[in-house]
């Protein structure tokens, strides 16, 4: 269920209190402020220092004490080879993982459509790897990749092949990076697409099928069109938390060689908390917040129209 | 409609891509050091032993980090729910004005990157001393998995039926009563569904623990796997184990309450 039918099929009822009654009012204020508070402490105050951080020169080496800089922290930004290097490897690294989580996750969810005998073991292969911690998943893939005991490297042997390098290598590192991706995210979106499916009414495929409709067709013209809205929630979730990408990539390589796989999260953390450079850090984490900000408000906007 | 040979590949795609990953790191929790460094590799364990599985619980104290993994997990679980119970009433049987705004914020709260916050989080958990301390990782958590919570919680609050909230409160009771003794223990599996994929989201963190609560005393399982890596070794199979010992309490989770945590995440369709 969406947030706009949960809206929409709720109306609480008009008859009982009318709107400002004094002790549903106050109750509200109550049932809201644990939720406030949290939100307030955790992310609305932090946004808050962060953006005022951004315009400071906030050293732990300078020997003066913060000095308001305007934009400079930006400009600094926008010159530094590290970050575009670290946006375009965020950037490649969605290109790859979002579309390739989609393909994944839907012909997972195809998969799993199908009429099983035993289901538990089929829903099980779609959980275990969304239960299984990023950061761990980032582990076992370093472990697949490895160069000398890695399986991958093992059934390369077997086929002939000389063993690669994987994690030593920047453009094979990123591709090991993307697969392990790939691996972990598509579950959950093919658990999404598995629920959309599941609403699509068996009725539709039979008419397509007495008018002579292909499987292709069928898929093409029922399915596709009937999953768009699960494939959307699936696309913008997916590409929020891929710009975000940190537990992997740093299990794998921690950046390197060279910083070559160092996504935007990696460099915040080590500008920010490594090298405590908090205003230099916090500009970074303005920029990326902005860059997530343009996805999400995709969302809000789709979510105020209704359409999710 | 699929001819057999392909049911059975199809099978097979779903299963060693589900399973495969855990399924190695558990047959190299059985082999020993030697074996591993054997090329060309073997797939099934030689000699299985469970000294791995010792090693992992005398090199590290994984014991410690399970417990301290489970301690934040609970609580910031317990935290969650009762924010999200206040809110999702709130939302669904309360009028309230700006109904669709709040949830909104609630739900674009969630879209916000820990990385960016991490350095205002780590100033704010230092000015009220929660630095390597549970609270440092369960105030974020709780703030995470609310948005979910609230959403799963509102749907489930909506099918009890108002009559029976009605009847309790011409009894005598007061709303707040009535959420407590009416409203929470009929949408009881919601509750527990929420529940579950909180403690998940807390259970799987990295991020926040590796910079928040770090040190050794109060250190998450994510982080204090790590340290079984020394600079320049990986001692696979001992690693492997602790994984497996820090798979397993949620791997039975998931087991025992599959469908329940699948239409959770449905309803939430929140966190990937």
């Amino acid at each position: 269920m969406s947030l706009r039918t949960l809206l929409n099929r709720y109306q609480p009822d008009g008859q009982r209190s009318k709107l400002g009654d004094v002790s549903d009012t106050s109750l509200a204020f109550w049932l809201l402020l644990p939720a406030t508070l949290l939100l307030g402490l955790i992310v609305v105050y932090p946004v808050a220092k962060v953006i005022h951080d951004s315009f400071y020169s906030m050293s732990i080496f300078s020997e003066h004490g913060p000095a308001f800089i305007g934009f400079a922290n930006y400009a600094d930004a926008l010159r530094d080879p590290d970050v575009w290097r670290a946006v375009r490897f965020t950037l490649a690294l969605c290109i790859v993982t979002v579309p390739g989580a989609l393909l994944v996750g839907l012909g997972l969810a195809l998969l799993a459509n199908r009429p099983w005998t035993w289901r538990w073991p089929v829903r099980l292969a779609l959980l275990l790897p969304w239960a299984l911690p990023l950061a761990f998943s980032g582990m076992i893939f370093a472990w697949f990749f490895n160069t000398e005991y890695g399986v991958v490297n093992d059934l390369l042997r077997r086929a002939g092949v000389a063993p690669i390098s994987f994690l030593l290598i920047p453009q094979w590192g990123f591709l090991a990076i993307c697969i392990a991706t790939i691996w972990k995210t598509s579950s959950f979106v093919a658990l999404i697409l598995l629920a959309g499916l599941q609403t699509i009414p068996r009725s539709l495929y039979e008419a397509a099928e007495l008018e002579g409709a292909s499987h292709w067709q069928s898929f093409r013209h029922v399915t596709l069109p009937l999953l768009m809205p699960a494939m959307m929630v699936a696309l913008i979730f997916r590409t929020i938390s891929a710009l975000q990408s940190f537990d992997i990539p740093y299990a794998m390589t921690q950046g390197g060689p060279a910083r070559y796989t160092e996504t935007l999260s990696i460099l915040i953390n080590t500008t920010a908390i490594e090298y405590m450079d908090v205003g230099y850090g916090s500009a970074l984490a303005v920029l990326l917040f902005l860059l997530s900000m343009a996805v999400s408000s995709l969302y809000l906007r789709k979510l105020y129209k209704g359409t999710v | 409609m699929l001819t057999l040979p392909l049911r059975w590949i199809a099978a097979a795609v779903l299963l060693v891509n589900g399973f495969f990953p855990a399924l190695w790191i558990l047959l190299t929790s059985f082999k020993s050091d030697a074996e591993l460094a054997h090329t060309p590799i073997t797939w099934l364990p030689q000699h299985p032993s469970l000294s791995n599985y010792l090693h992992a619980f005398s090199d590290q104290p994984l014991l410690l980090f399970l417990g301290n993994s489970f301690a934040v997990a609970m609580l910031s679980t317990l935290l969650t729910l009762f924010a999200a119970t206040g809110a999702a009433y709130a939302l669904t049987r309360l009028q309230l004005r700006h109904r669709g705004l709040i949830l909104t914020a609630l739900v674009a709260v969630a879209m916000f990157p820990p990385a960016t916050l991490l350095v205002p989080l780590f100033e704010i958990m230092r000015g009220l001393g929660l630095i390597n301390t549970y609270g440092a990782l369960i105030l974020p958590y709780a703030v995470q998995s609310l948005p979910v919570c609230t959403l799963v919680l509102a749907s489930f609050f909506q099918q009890v039926p108002r009559d029976l909230e009605n009847a309790a409160m011409l009894d005598g009771c007061t709303r707040l009563q009535a959420l407590y003794r009416i409203v929470l223990p009929l949408s009881a599996p919601g509750v527990f569904t929420a529940g579950i994929l909180a403690f998940v989201n807390a259970w799987d963190e990295f991020l926040l623990a590796l910079t928040l609560n770090a040190a050794p005393g109060t250190r998450t399982l994510p982080v204090g796997i790590l340290l079984y890596q020394g600079e320049f070794s990986f001692p696979w199979p001992v690693i492997s184990a602790a994984l497996v010992v820090a798979i397993v309490p949620v791997a039975i989770l998931i087991i025992l309450f599959q469908e329940r945590v699948i239409s959770g995440l449905t309803t939430g369709g929140i966190k990937g």
